[in-house]
């Protein structure tokens, strides 16, 4: 055999099922022998449910956790559904890793602000704990999170205890409406974004969340002064190949599979704006 | 090493070839030519026009399975299906070569390899036809087609007063011609002095892809795709469409992972689970395989992917074929007055 073919997915187990929220699932998922790939942050695999089929996802573990892979999972198409309803020792099919990831490197030596929305922490998440266990390299970091209601929060004890309890980091969490057990801000993200003043000064601005919000928050930015070279988004598409390939996730030449899904703002802004 | 057959001979070779590999060619089924896997009693056609569909089928079929699963309790068993076939390619016209070449630079250039579409190509002996009567829809004068050459084949054949001139170029074509040695005879035709006249159709794509570059917003898009009817006969029949789609059929104890061709002609296509789509309308669908072709291609590989076979103008059943879009974004000659 020349190659092994490149949509043949490989054998992984469910470890464990953490309910997140009603609609959100974390699986940490394993291979034969420990994980099933190296990647980096902002990678993603594909997993499959057979007969429903395979669906992509983001890598919400830090390549630095080296026991399983985990994908936080909202419950909204046939795979995410069923990947749902299975039980911790079920194996299923992955296969990847996926796309560029974040620049890790060029974000060496400066400050960072995540700004993250609902499930868009997913993504994040990978690399929040990638530049936490290499914290030397990163300056202050700053974490922008919300969610519709704090019922909506994912990895919560996470955020609040250990990224909060972090040197030189700041996590700033935010709810779009009042609810009588939430103490902190209330308000959507891209205001609050604007509320907190952030300097775009040696920052990078790493960004996630439904469509909408990311809009308001890349508006944002730019009147905070943030130049489209120092916003970093990653981008969802339908994908089936996942190698550049099967012709749906190409934004003009470039497929979101392979080329991203990471791109700066200033790259997005000379590719169509097809997503 | 040039060589002959007689055409009442020909059957002979393809029985011979196709004992060793499945051959493909082009047969008349119905009213269309298909390329199709010989069979005693075909019907095999070498003067028929470009058949209804491409040959790319035989290295991207249709469908094909890739994988069989077993599933007993939480245990799940993945088997790779592989497909290890000799083929023989024979009858293909060069224009059809050139697009299955378009292909080759993304299922096997472009990193990482699909080996299923690879070890096909590998495992398969092209035997081109070059082509004296183009079909009133082709268009290869527009681009760098020569329909009397195939310089990606295997064995170059021509078809000169009732006999095949056979011509091979590679060490696979040089076996094949091996394989039938006894009913060949050494050819003393000068094929160089055939000639065949192409069309173009008035179209000139010099600089087209650079100036789409910056025109994916253009006006020309509102207006184009209003008769398309999102059929996606076009991406069937086209040899350089190649877009593929991933399914499962099965049931929880047992099955297979398939896949299939797909259009991005089609609304689903890019449709995400929630419901978004980033190509809502049949605009941005109708840009997307016009720009593929004629811009994003280009600028991956330096080429604009359309070798002017003319399925598309014989297919679409609105006449919104690539000539028209081509025309509709400036590709034309300037008139000498």
């Amino acid at each position: 055999m020349s190659n092994a073919n490149p949509l043949m997915p490989q054998m992984a187990t469910i470890l464990d099922i953490i309910a997140e929220t009603p609609e959100i699932k974390t699986l940490r998922v394993s291979g034969k022998d420990g994980l099933p790939f190296d990647f980096m942050p902002g990678q993603c695999a594909m997993l499959s449910v057979l007969p429903v089929g395979e669906a992509i996802f983001s890598i919400t573990s830090s390549p630095t956790c080296r026991d399983c892979l985990e994908f936080s999972i909202k419950k909204t198409g046939k795979v995410s559904n069923s990947l749902h309803s299975l039980e911790p020792g079920q194996q299923i099919g992955i296969r990847g890793p996926y796309g560029n990831g974040f620049p890790v490197e060029e974000m060496k030596g400066k400050d960072l602000l995540f700004i993250g929305g609902g499930i868009g922490l997913a993504p994040l998440r990978s690399l929040i704990g990638y530049c936490f266990a290499n914290r030397d390299h990163y300056g202050q970091i700053d974490i922008v999170y919300g969610a519709r209601s704090p019922a909506d929060m994912i990895r919560k004890s996470e955020v609040k205890e250990t990224w909060a309890g972090q040197p030189n980091t700041k996590v700033h969490l935010t709810v779009d409406a009042e609810f009588p057990d939430w103490k902190g801000h209330v308000g959507f993200v891209p205001t609050y974004v604007t509320e907190l003043a952030f300097t775009p000064e040696n920052k990078v601005a790493i960004t996630c969340g439904p469509p909408i919000m990311i809009k308001f928050v890349l508006q944002a930015l730019d009147k905070l002064g943030f130049a489209p070279e120092q916003v970093i988004t990653t981008l969802e598409m339908r994908m089936k190949c996942g190698v550049g390939k099967c012709g749906r996730c190409n934004l003009g030449p470039v497929y979101v599979c392979k080329d991203g899904p990471v791109f700066s703002l200033a790259e997005l802004n000379e590719l169509p704006g097809e997503y | 090493m040039k060589k002959m057959i007689t055409t009442d001979n020909l059957t002979e070779l393809w029985a011979r070839l196709a004992e060793e590999s499945t051959l493909y060619l082009p047969v008349q089924d119905g009213p269309m030519v298909l390329f199709q896997p010989w069979q005693e009693g075909v019907q095999v056609d070498l003067e028929a026009f470009n058949s209804a569909v491409s040959p790319k089928d035989i290295f991207l079929p249709r469908e094909e399975t890739y994988l069989n699963y077993r599933c007993s309790g939480q245990a799940l068993e993945l088997d790779a299906v592989e497909d290890d076939r000799a083929i023989t390619a024979f009858g293909i016209h060069p224009c059809d070569l050139k697009a299955i070449e378009m292909l080759d630079r993304v299922f096997i250039e472009q990193d990482p390899p699909d080996n299923l579409y690879q070890k096909r190509r590998e495992n398969t002996t092209v035997v081109a036809l070059s082509c004296t009567n183009p079909d009133p829809f082709c268009f290869c004068g527009v681009f760098d087609v020569n329909p009397l050459d195939a310089p990606g084949a295997d064995v170059m054949a021509h078809l000169v007063d009732g006999s095949l001139h056979l011509e091979a170029r590679t060490e696979k074509g040089k076996a094949l011609l091996e394989k039938a040695g006894d009913l060949l005879e050494d050819s003393t035709v000068d094929i160089a002095k055939r000639e065949v006249k192409t069309a173009d159709f008035g179209l000139n794509v010099k600089g087209l892809p650079e100036d789409l570059k910056s025109r994916f917003e253009d006006p020309v898009w509102d207006e184009l795709y209003k008769s398309c009817l999102s059929c996606g006969v076009c991406t069937y029949v086209c040899p350089t469409c190649y877009c593929f789609d991933v399914e499962d059929y099965g049931h929880e104890a047992k099955g297979e992972r398939f896949r299939c061709w797909d259009s991005c002609m089609f609304g689903h296509f890019t449709q995400m689970a929630g419901g978004h789509n980033p190509r809502p309308s049949r605009k941005e669908r109708v840009r997307q395989r016009f720009m593929h072709k004629l811009q994003y291609y280009h600028e991956a590989y330096g080429e604009i992917a359309c070798v002017g076979c003319g399925r598309c103008l014989r297919s679409c059943p609105v006449n919104l074929d690539i000539v028209q879009a081509i025309k509709a974004l400036g590709g034309e000659k300037v008139e000498q007055r």
